[in-house]
């Protein structure tokens, strides 16, 4: 029991996205809420938080020399680079989105890694196509820039916010059976005979991506995101079931590949960094666009490699809980549900307070 | 042992990580001037401001609007920019808090208003009314957005950045220059509370630009 408890407590502190949503800045209608926890760290954030300023102000300096002495786009590239990484840090890039969703979804790492860096890279490019077509083609103005910026926003926010009900419904339905188990007691390995059928019937284990004879899995249409599943519950699996799997092999892509998870890229994806924009903007006057560009694509490379370790740090929390709920089967079992549902209800938190201005993930230039 | 160390090991790393989650830097930079204006009678009425944005700004304001000359913005040309300005300006308040002997002062829209372009740095200049002119013996002048998304800081190329235009003679102006960014500071400033813009309490005004002014 105390494991149990343990282990939802750890993974509740443990997503990013909990503390991002209590510590949020709010937009010009917020409410007044309480001031947040003290720091844990003396001075790195402190750091962090002046570091990016420094690179990002560096970037314009630099842009503007290298309109003269060429080798300094490369220099351009170090310090967009850097600021990526640390710029990521802060709200807006996908990490609270994405952490939680792969803690939700218990996907592997590696997937959070292709995640992390298809959504950075998504970014860059709707930055680049922003300014390329509003700037360049359409020689729209700032402000014009800005409201289209704004409607882009609202997708994400709103994909954000569905992405959080769709895993809530999901999870809400696999804590549910979860609890149910309680009041069977599972059996031990050496009921290996009892014919999966009708355990699973009665536990509508709906995370199967076997070839079973499941009639709820034809219902879902949530393909991309059950498999992952199998590595943590393999072992779990032969007890509690008494089934004769062998182990799952370590999934990278698993089927449906570099589909699994295409809602979280793209809901996070397709809001890009107003900083980029701004340097696009400005390389752009100084005749320098494809260094901007070259600069954007670089800072997103930057900001996924922080997104990508922020991942796998939580991913690493989740299965750390998990191992640790494991030894309690049932309440284990209820645990790690509840830990998939919170995390879901954390995507949700997200889309919701963005979208209604609670939350503010950047504000850049717009005014 | 080793499970219990790098559990504590995740959740440390991840309270880390998740608390510069609130920490946005600054995306705009404005230096100023300010010039507190009075009347013949010796109230206050208003605040003149030259607020000069940065490059990237400027740049980014001044894209794809039509000029005569390639790279020359005139005041006409720049009157809907200015415009729009002050309408999404009005929305924070022009992040300019007051406060005349103790109890809070209160501003209305500014008249007066242009943009200037210079160098390719844009400067609004506007004029900030009191909502009623009045004699305080002590004013407190804070400039500051309380998100941190714009930096406001005196301008430091001229002598006196913050002037008082027609006062009586006795009265004294402080200009409180803005805390070196150490790191406690910087840490406090990436924990702002939200929505903090109606309390003084608030660590962006301590790195805000600050001006005080007591009159007999």
């Amino acid at each position: 029991m105390t494991a149990a408890i343990l282990s939802v407590a750890i993974a509740l502190l443990l997503m990013p996205g909990v503390l991002d949503v209590v510590l949020a800045q709010t937009g010009p209608f917020g409410a007044s809420r309480p001031r947040a926890a003290p720091p844990p760290a003396d001075g790195i954030v402190g750091w962090i938080f002046a570091k990016q300023a420094e690179f990002y102000r560096e970037m314009s300096r630099v842009i503007r020399a290298a309109k003269t002495d060429g080798s300094a786009v490369w220099t351009l590239l170090g310090i967009a680079f850097a600021y990526g990484i640390f710029h990521a840090a802060g709200p807006g890039h996908g990490k609270a989105v994405i952490s939680s969703y792969l803690v939700a979804n218990e996907e592997t790492w590696r997937r959070g890694i292709v995640l992390s860096f298809a959504s950075a890279l998504l970014q860059a490019f709707v930055a680049v196509a922003i300014v390329g077509i509003a700037a360049v083609l359409l020689n729209a103005t700032a402000r014009q820039m800005c409201d289209a910026e704004r409607v882009i926003e609202i997708a994400s926010y709103a994909l954000i916010a569905l992405l959080g009900l769709r895993l809530i419904w999901v999870k809400g339905k696999g804590f549910i059976s979860a609890a149910r188990n309680l009041g069977h007691p599972l059996h031990a390995v050496g009921a290996a005979v009892t014919p999966h059928d009708h355990k699973h019937h009665d536990h509508r284990h709906d995370h199967h991506g076997h070839d079973h004879a499941h009639h709820d899995h034809k219902q879902h249409d949530h393909h991309d995101h059950d498999h992952g599943h199998h590595d943590h519950d393999g072992d779990e699996h032969a007890s509690a079931w008494g089934h004769a799997h062998g182990p799952e092999p370590e999934e990278l892509a698993g089927p449906g590949g570099w589909q699994r998870g295409l809602s979280a890229i793209v809901a996070v994806g397709i809001r890009p960094c107003s900083g980029a924009i701004l340097v696009l903007v400005f390389a752009l006057a100084q005749g320098l666009f494809w260094a901007g560009v070259a600069a954007t694509f670089v800072m997103g490379l930057g900001t996924a490699i922080t997104v990508a370790a922020i991942a796998t740090l939580a991913v690493t929390a989740k299965s750390l809980a998990s191992r640790v709920a494991h030894t309690r089967s049932g309440y284990g079992m209820l645990a790690l549900r509840g830990i998939e549902v919170g995390a879901a209800c954390v995507v949700l938190a997200f889309g919701a307070l963005l979208l209604v201005g609670y939350m503010v993930a950047e504000r850049g230039a717009c005014l | 042992m080793k499970r219990f160390a790098a559990t504590a090991f995740a959740i440390a790393a991840n309270l880390l990580i998740a608390l510069t989650a609130a920490s946005a830097h600054p995306h705009v930079w404005i230096t100023m001037t300010s010039e507190v204006v009075y009347a013949p009678d010796g109230t206050m009425t208003g605040i003149r401001h030259a607020w000069t944005f940065d490059d990237m700004f400027s740049t980014f304001a001044t894209q794809g609007l039509e000029s005569k000359q390639k790279g020359v913005f005139t005041r006409e040309e720049l009157k809907p920019l200015a415009e729009v300005n002050v309408t999404s300006l009005k929305e924070y308040g022009f992040f300019t808090y007051a406060k005349a002997d103790g109890k809070k002062a209160e501003f209305v829209e500014p008249t007066d208003y242009y943009l200037e372009y210079k160098d390719q740095l844009l400067t609004l200049h506007f004029v900030l009314p009191l909502k009623a002119p009045m004699k305080a013996k002590s004013l407190d002048l804070q400039i500051f957005d309380p998100s941190y998304f714009v930096d406001f800081s005196f301008d430091d190329k001229t002598k006196t950045p913050v002037t008082l235009a027609g006062a009586p003679e006795q009265c004294k102006l402080t200009v409180g220059k803005p805390q070196e960014m150490d790191a406690k500071l910087a840490q406090q400033l990436s924990q702002l509370p939200p929505d903090a813009r109606n309390s003084t309490a608030l660590i962006g005004a301590e790195y805000s630009n600050r001006l005080s002014i007591q009159c007999p």
